[in-house]
């Protein structure tokens, strides 16, 4: 079976679109969301809208999460500090326009799913808020996986999508327990996969185009996709609709600007 | 040398008798670390804390930080923004009141400005884990879990206490390769070495009645001693 999987699309309705399209004609039978259905760009009831009508199962996204709980929620929602301020304006234009059924909708969203051997979440299985990059200490990475019990991880949060493999892990431990020291032994860390699947609606891999992932269950197969839209009309929207005119300016580019996480790392002790 | 303790739980008469036993050492102890669980179920902490509060004769001022017992009085006097749940799970319903007997209200803002734990050279001491304190970190932790604990705050090693045992696990030359596939650059592949670490179990003060057990560490050579102590309960 074909598994499509989509993240952070912040309300681009034309990226979404153009995204469905992609993946109907890839002959993908079941779609998957990793969250941040709002924030950033101008059409976040719509999106939500259009992705329950498909019944697409869905997790909790950061952005959702601070619509539902209020930016209170969490002091390092942001990566940086200069995200921060442009990211709060974003907050109140989005946090003053969406509808009651989409705010409730958003609060009841599980923080991940499992299917089989794969699990999806919006940052991390542990926080929503924490980015995997795939430059990360590979056991750090490797101890996400681990600690879900799939095989493949897929996650969004970073919007640039990228497929690591983990493998040949070892650990040698030597445990003194009740006064007893124990022989030396070697753990042997299973293969493992964490699969990124960018953004639909607020790419920052360096070209406006939509990214998301399809996945063939059968062959184990990931493809990480890019797809081309009228991206100037969202752009067009942003600026309409009163949204700093900054997102259309980095949307155009799909460029991370100011989105360059401080502290990567961090994960909020809550 | 550091002694590192943990779990006193309202057990005064064993934190004394660790007293004793730090004044027999014969190296100079530089540093008192308390990880946590100055409360507990074992005994009325108003002396206790007075006690830690004005170390005698030589002694260190123990650096403390909060462990479980902490944490679960604190949301349960509507601090944290939970329930007491753990507590309740793990020491039934009655847990509550029997904590609440044994601990003074006056010290709820001393309680409240506890750190979550200290990170000294390249040591992180905490109670629980490096995420929380409610963690029981154990030799059956699997290992990678326990080498993340250490790599997320680039620690060589973790001194925890929740357990309530001492224990040592040596995690040495840890390998991993990993390969990143990206829509623009080549394969990236990297090899990752971790250098040896350590998760360290400190022993429990108080919880077991006359016998308290706690942790001496050299920070310049690494050498950990776990200190039994057999004392004579309070009648
Ligand atoms: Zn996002
Ligand atoms: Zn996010």
């Amino acid at each position: 079976m074909k598994i499509a999987v989509l993240s952070c699309i912040h309300g681009n309705y034309e990226a979404l679109n153009a995204v469905l399209l992609d993946l109907e004609q890839h002959k993908a039978e079941k779609i998957y969301c990793l969250g941040d259905l709002v924030g950033y760009g101008p059409y976040p009831n719509a999106v939500v809208e259009m992705i329950r009508s498909l019944d697409i199962p869905t997790c909790q996204g950061c952005w959702d999460e601070d619509i539902v709980e209020g930016l209170n929620a969490c002091e390092c929602s942001y990566p940086s500090l200069l995200a921060e301020q442009r990211g709060k304006l974003a907050h109140e234009w989005t946090h003053e326009r969406i509808y009651p059924e989409v705010r409730d909708y958003l609060a009841q969203l599980p923080l991940s799913l499992r299917e089989g051997d794969l699990c999806f979440t919006h940052g991390s299985p542990q926080n929503q808020h924490e980015y995997l990059l795939p430059e990360m200490n590979a056991f750090a990475a490797l101890e996400r996986v681990l600690s879900t019990g799939a095989n493949t991880l897929f996650c969004g949060h970073t919007h640039v999508p990228y497929v690591r493999t983990l493998e040949a892990g070892s650990i040698r431990l030597r445990v003194d327990y009740k006064g007893e020291s124990g022989e030396e032994t070697v753990f042997t860390t299973p293969l493992r996969r964490i699969v990124n699947v960018g953004s639909v609606g607020e790419p920052r891999h360096g070209r406006p185009n939509a990214t998301y992932v399809l996945y063939d269950t059968e062959t184990d197969h990931v493809q990480l996709r890019e797809v081309e839209y009228d991206y100037q009309k969202t752009c067009a929207a942003i600026i309409e609709q009163g949204l700093p005119p900054i997102f259309a300016w980095r949307l155009a580019r799909g460029l991370e600007f100011a989105e360059r996480a401080d502290d990567p790392s961090h994960i909020c002790e809550r | 040398m550091w002694a590192i303790l943990s779990g006193i739980e309202g057990n005064l008469t064993a934190y004394e008798a660790v007293l004793r036993d730090l004044k027999r050492q014969s190296v100079e102890i530089e540093a008192l670390y308390i990880l946590g669980d100055i409360l507990g179920l074992q005994g009325p902490v108003e002396a206790l804390l007075e006690r830690l509060q004005s170390p005698q004769g030589g002694e260190r001022t123990p650096q403390i930080c909060a462990g479980f017992w902490e944490d679960q009085y604190l949301q349960m006097q509507g601090w944290g923004g939970g329930q007491p749940e753990a507590a309740l799970s793990q020491y039934g319903s009655n847990v509550l009141m029997e904590l609440e007997k044994r601990v003074p209200r006056s010290c709820l803002d001393w309680l409240r400005s506890l750190p979550f734990g200290f990170l000294e050279l390249d040591c992180l001491l905490v109670h629980g884990s490096s995420v929380s304190v409610s963690d029981e970190l154990s030799p059956q932790t699997p290992p990678w879990q326990l080498l993340d604990y250490l790599v997320r705050v680039e620690a060589n090693f973790l001194f925890c206490g929740r357990l309530g045992q001492c224990f040592s696990v040596q995690l040495q030359n840890s390998q991993i390769s990993s390969q990143v596939t990206t829509l623009d650059q080549p394969l990236i592949e990297q090899k990752a070495t971790s250098s040896p670490r350590q998760i360290i179990g400190v022993g429990s003060v108080g919880r077991v009645s006359g016998l308290a057990r706690y942790t001496l560490f050299y920070p310049t050579t690494g050498q950990i001693r776990c200190r039994t102590v057999e004392y004579a309960p309070n009648p």
